[in-house]
């Protein structure tokens, strides 16, 4: 239990950082943390669906700029706690809900320390317009730092969420089937979504309906 | 090691300072300053204080205006020269990197990834995203650092190369019809334990969210959206 608590925090930390900070490897990607959180917990197959499921999520997500976002591979190593070992369908919507909770408390952090590294910036103005790499590194570190702490929190609440909501799902099982097909729903209408934003008015609308029309003819003939 | 090696290690760091006043500027200058330490010492000065300056770019394609901008201070050419370069890079290689990757190599990889995942298992969709994503991640910052030191101040030349027009051109509708495909395919491995009555419903809220997106409501999306549906579900769930 304990090494298993370990490797989450440790496990957590390495995703959350890898959203912006460093590499962008894209183990941050719910389908990767929370499969591989599953892996952790000895259930990838509930890890990786409800991954899969917050994927769809994820796919809404345009990261230019300055926008803010969730952060989903948080939500998905919460989400792949609590629906570790849970039974079947009944668990999966809750663990979908608490990961958009969590992947929601990522995106607030992401922003404090966004504010937070704007703060010191200004703070350090004269000193980094004269170009002191000391200033430069500092900051930089400090950033980092903030990230490293912000992933860290971000994991132990949501493992937190995940353990309170696995011991409370079987006393509701409607409502947590309820749950697994709005949001199994939401997950699909967000992924549709999210790509019409994507490319807008061009033609690779043309293109995604295609794939659409050939993924619902799949369905039908080879399942 | 070599310069143009650690500012590549240092590039994969780029955005851990990101501010809403200079973007990923002081990244950029922690990055750029292995290829700046051998200057004469008042001209390092002179480029580290241009390089904390707002700035931002693709993160996998910052390398190439970290490399030119560093190339032009070694050719000695002028502070403004510089600074120009600088700015002019940052919407060009914003516009590359959003079409190349956010539009084509995330849905592409991410939709292969479901797809494989559905049908064989999510460990194997995951390794096979992974591979798929980091082959191009990597080969595409590697490639944008290289050119940026070779072209220097004519590193536009670079963007409009036809290897990146052509995949330009193809990753947005590759990552369409790949992302397009999944889409149902993941449903459909979702829905595959549940009755007609209940796959309607997800079909339905699936509708649903999509018209609040679309047209309805658009700030009310995705998370959102889920997490007021999950709620209701779940006191619905409670009262009856």
């Amino acid at each position: 239990m304990t090494n298993e608590f370990s490797l989450l925090m440790l496990w957590g930390t390495v995703v959350g950082v890898d959203m912006a900070s460093v590499g962008q490897v894209m183990i941050s990607r719910p389908l990767v943390a929370g499969t591989v959180a599953g892996m952790i917990l000895g259930d990838p197959i509930s890890g990786g669906t409800v991954g899969m499921v917050l994927e769809l999520f994820a796919l809404d997500v345009l990261p230019v700029g300055s926008a803010r976002y969730p952060d989903y591979g948080l939500g998905a190593v919460a989400a792949a706690t609590a629906a570790a070992g849970a039974p079947g369908v009944f668990g999966l919507g809750v663990a979908i809900a608490v990961g958009l909770v969590v992947a929601y408390a990522g995106e607030i952090g992401v922003v404090m320390i966004r504010r937070a590294n704007s703060r010191d910036v200004r703070r350090h103005r004269d000193d980094l317009d004269a170009g002191r790499l000391r200033t430069v590194r500092g900051i930089h570190y400090r950033g980092l730092l903030r990230d490293v702490v912000r992933s860290s929190v971000v994991t132990l609440f949501g493992l937190g969420l995940a353990v309170a909501a696995y011991r409370w799902t079987p006393g509701t099982r409607l409502g947590a089937l309820l749950m697994t097909l709005v949001l199994i729903g939401t997950s699909l209408g967000a992924a549709t979504s999210g790509i019409f934003r994507m490319v807008g008015k061009t033609n690779i609308v043309r293109w995604f309906g295609l794939g659409i029309i050939l993924g619902i003819l799949f369905v039908v003939i080879v399942q | 090691m070599k310069p143009l090696t650690a500012t590549w290690f240092r590039s994969l760091l780029v955005q851990a300072s990101f501010n809403y006043d200079r973007m990923i500027a002081v990244g950029a200058a922690w990055a750029i300053q292995p290829l700046l330490r051998s200057l004469p010492k008042d001209r390092y000065h002179e480029a580290m204080r241009r390089s904390t300056q707002f700035f931002n770019a693709h993160p996998y394609l910052v390398g190439m205006a970290m490399s030119a901008v560093a190339r032009t201070e070694q050719d000695g050419l002028s502070g403004d020269m510089v600074r120009r370069l600088r700015h002019a890079l940052i919407s060009p290689l914003g516009s590359v990197g959003d079409k190349l990757i956010w539009a084509g190599l995330i849905p592409f990889s991410v939709g292969v990834g479901l797809t494989v995942g559905a049908l064989l298992s999510p460990i194997a969709g995951m390794i096979v995203f992974l591979v798929l994503y980091n082959a191009a991640h990597f080969a595409l910052r590697t490639w944008a650092l290289r050119e940026g030191w070779r072209q220097g101040r004519a590193v536009a030349r670079a963007l409009t190369a036809k290897g990146i027009q052509r995949g330009m051109r193809i990753a947005g509708p590759l990552g369409g019809l790949v992302v397009g495909f999944a889409i149902p395919v993941v449903g459909g491995w979702l829905a595959r334990e549940f009755t007609l009555h209940q796959k309607l419903g997800i079909g339905m809220v699936g509708v649903l969210a999509l018209a609040f997106a679309q047209w309805i409501l658009p700030s009310f999306r995705g998370i959102r959206f889920g997490l007021v549906v999950a709620a209701v579900a779940f006191v619905v769930g409670w009262a009856v």
